[in-house]
């Protein structure tokens, strides 16, 4: 795969390179600031880019701008976001546009080498990977709570883990069952939610994120 | 029709007003006059007899100001709700030294009531609200005290013709003047009032002196406070998970020779650790300066508050500035007492939703929190929202909680600011 690494620090970016390129990746460009980020997104239109939240030269979110004004250029465009602290409010807003590829998570998932190229990898074709945490507030917060009584314990977990982005059969793997109860709760799941199945994981994810942004 | 139904009642409560005004204003007068007429009795040429109603007048009208005066500014609080502040000065506390002697922030005293009374007396002379009465009881009689006098004058005029003890011609005189002014000569009250017995400007500055002193003390302690806390959680949490990460890795070092399989098990535990140290730094972060805060500012704040609190909360900001900036004390303090009355909405109204308006007007910012829980909520002196409402201060901003036994809550939070 072709990265981007966009960071400001300098032992950070340098460490992410370095990992990155033990995997076998090439890292096509780094960059250090948010115009930065937002011109070399656009300019070598990498298969995924890993965006810090907060750089300078304002030391706000200029990350997550310069991600979400590449992604308006060129829609569906891989970033993954990485940050000190995960919000939600900015976890809807980089899937509010429902084009996938997005990927949210806490700078420590770098620890783990290979959950971190998968999650990259995942991006790279589209998918999603977001953090746990957002995931878990997303499906517990006030406004979707009431329709998702309706789901059994299990199917809560199921869909909080295909939330995260993992395919059937990582979930299946998960939680120790097989492939083919997975799915028997994903139907009986979308069924409750009111969503046709379908069997593209990406898609499956939207659904239930837009399901749980605009319920 | 209306109008002419009115004006007898009108007249009615006018020329009740108007005596009230009488009596409060000229209670003083009526004594110097009481005095007057004894010392004339015992010998208007003898300056022996002038000695005791002096000295009953003076001690009179000395005890009779600041009750007068009180009664004067409730009198206009009542009738045209002009709060006309008082200003007094208030005693400090009185305590119990080591020695068994009392201080009172001037003397000691053997005893406590001893001290009490040395301290009231020196309140009430050094206090420049009593020479404000005092003037205030001299002039009054003159600009609120004459007018208010007519009505009860021309009834009093009326009643005297109608028994025959003044000539007949005056009963109707003074019953027109006593219907005509009725509803007005009670008004001279309120603006003399507001121009005698106000605060100085003086007294005001020294109050404010006294406020912002207390404040600063109570900043300074709760700064201290908060840095101890810092302190105490970075040297217990983040610290020493670093240096047991350190440990693991020089164990692990040692071992990769010997025993690579336990070398690698220290690796990971390191790696936990380093992944658990950074959830408590950030746990510790969220709770001195939460970064969505900087990164957004108030607005956005408040509404990822708002998605992770687990009751349904809908934010309302002016539409016209999104990403509305404030100074980062005034954004710190407001969010983080709307991040409380949240918590006590979910915690001890047990409500199940919540609206959050954020708006500005001309002079500041004002957030409302709204909830439909089981209210109740007080402010008592040593509870959160006092803190609240302490920190707020300090911006000289305000907090209203409206909280009715059976609910809903309503808490309205106001900071002036200019950086709109």
């Amino acid at each position: 795969m072709r990265i981007l690494v966009a960071e400001d620090l300098y032992l950070l970016r340098d460490g992410m390179v370095h990992l990155i390129e033990a995997y076998g990746h090439e890292v096509v460009a780094t960059a250090a600031t948010g115009p930065e980020t937002l011109r070399a997104l656009l300019a070598f239109r990498p298969d995924v880019a890993v965006v810090d939240v907060r750089m300078p030269p304002t030391q706000s979110d200029e990350g997550l701008q310069a991600a979400l004004a590449a992604r308006r250029e060129v829609p569906g465009l891989p970033v993954l976001i990485l940050s000190q602290h995960v919000e939600q409010l900015y976890a809807r807003e980089l899937l509010a546009d429902g084009a996938g590829g997005v990927g949210y998570l806490l700078k420590e998932s770098v620890f783990d080498g290979e959950q971190f190229i998968d999650a990259l990898e995942r991006v790279a074709a589209g998918g999603t990977a977001m953090d746990p945490a957002v995931i878990g507030a997303l499906l517990t917060s006030g406004t979707s709570h009431r329709r998702l009584e309706r789901l059994t314990e299990r199917e809560y977990e199921v869909l909080g883990l295909m939330a995260e982005g993992l395919s059937n059969q990582a979930i299946a793997g998960r939680l120790f069952l097989s492939d083919s109860a997975i799915s028997k709760y994903t139907t009986s799941m979308f069924g409750k939610l009111g969503l046709t199945d379908d069997d593209n994981v990406n898609r499956r994810v939207q659904a239930v994120l837009a399901y749980l942004d605009h319920s | 029709m209306k109008q002419l139904l009115g004006w007898p009642a009108r007249a009615g409560t006018g020329f009740l007003r108007a005596c009230a005004v009488a009596g409060v204003t000229m209670t003083v007068p009526a004594l110097w006059a009481a005095a007057a007429a004894l010392g004339v009795h015992g010998g208007a040429g003898n300056p022996w007899s002038w000695l005791l109603p002096v000295v009953l007048a003076v001690t009179g009208t000395l005890a009779a100001s600041r009750p007068l005066c009180r009664a004067v500014r409730a009198l206009v609080a009542r009738w045209t709700g002009t709060a006309v502040p008082a200003g007094y000065r208030e005693p400090g506390p009185v305590t119990r030294m080591a020695t068994g002697y009392w201080w009172n922030g001037d003397r000691y005293e053997r005893t406590r009531r001893d001290a009490l009374m040395d301290q009231r007396m020196r309140t009430y002379w050094r206090d420049p609200a009593t020479w404000r009465d005092l003037r205030f009881t001299a002039l009054a009689p003159l600009t609120a005290g004459l007018p208010a006098c007519l009505p009860p004058a021309g009834a009093a005029a009326a009643v005297l013709a109608l028994t025959g003890a003044a000539p007949l011609l005056v009963g109707p005189i003074g019953a027109a003047v006593a219907i005509g002014t009725a509803p007005y000569a009670w008004r001279a009250l309120e603006p003399a009032a507001v121009r005698f017995l106000r605060p100085s400007t003086a007294m005001l500055l020294a109050d404010r002196v006294d406020q912002l002193t207390a404040q600063r003390a109570d900043m300074t302690v709760t700064q201290a406070a908060e840095i101890r806390r810092i302190e105490r959680d970075l040297h217990d949490g983040a610290q020493a998970g670093l240096v047991a990460i350190g440990i693991s890795l020089a164990t692990a070092e040692r071992l990769m020779a010997t025993d690579p399989e336990r070398a690698r098990a220290l690796l990971r535990s390191a790696r936990a650790g380093a992944a658990g140290s950074l959830a408590e730094l950030r746990d510790l972060v969220r709770g001195i300066n939460p970064p969505v805060l900087s990164e957004r500012g108030l607005v956005d704040a408040v509404r990822a508050l708002a998605l992770t609190t687990p009751i349904a909360v809908t934010v309302t900001a002016p539409a016209d500035r999104p990403r509305l900036r404030l100074d980062p004390p005034i954004e710190s303090a407001l969010y983080f007492g709307t991040a409380e009355l949240l918590t006590n909405a979910v915690k001890h109204a047990r409500a199940t939703a919540a609206r959050i308006t954020l708006a500005h007007d001309g002079t500041g910012i004002v957030v409302e929190i709204e909830d439909d829980g089981r209210g109740g909520a007080t402010v008592r002196p040593d509870g959160g929202l006092a803190g609240l409402r302490r920190r707020l201060a300090v911006f000289d901003g305000t907090f209203e909680l409206d909280s009715p036994e059976g609910g809903p809550t309503r808490a309205i939070m106001v900071v002036p600011c200019e950086s709109l």
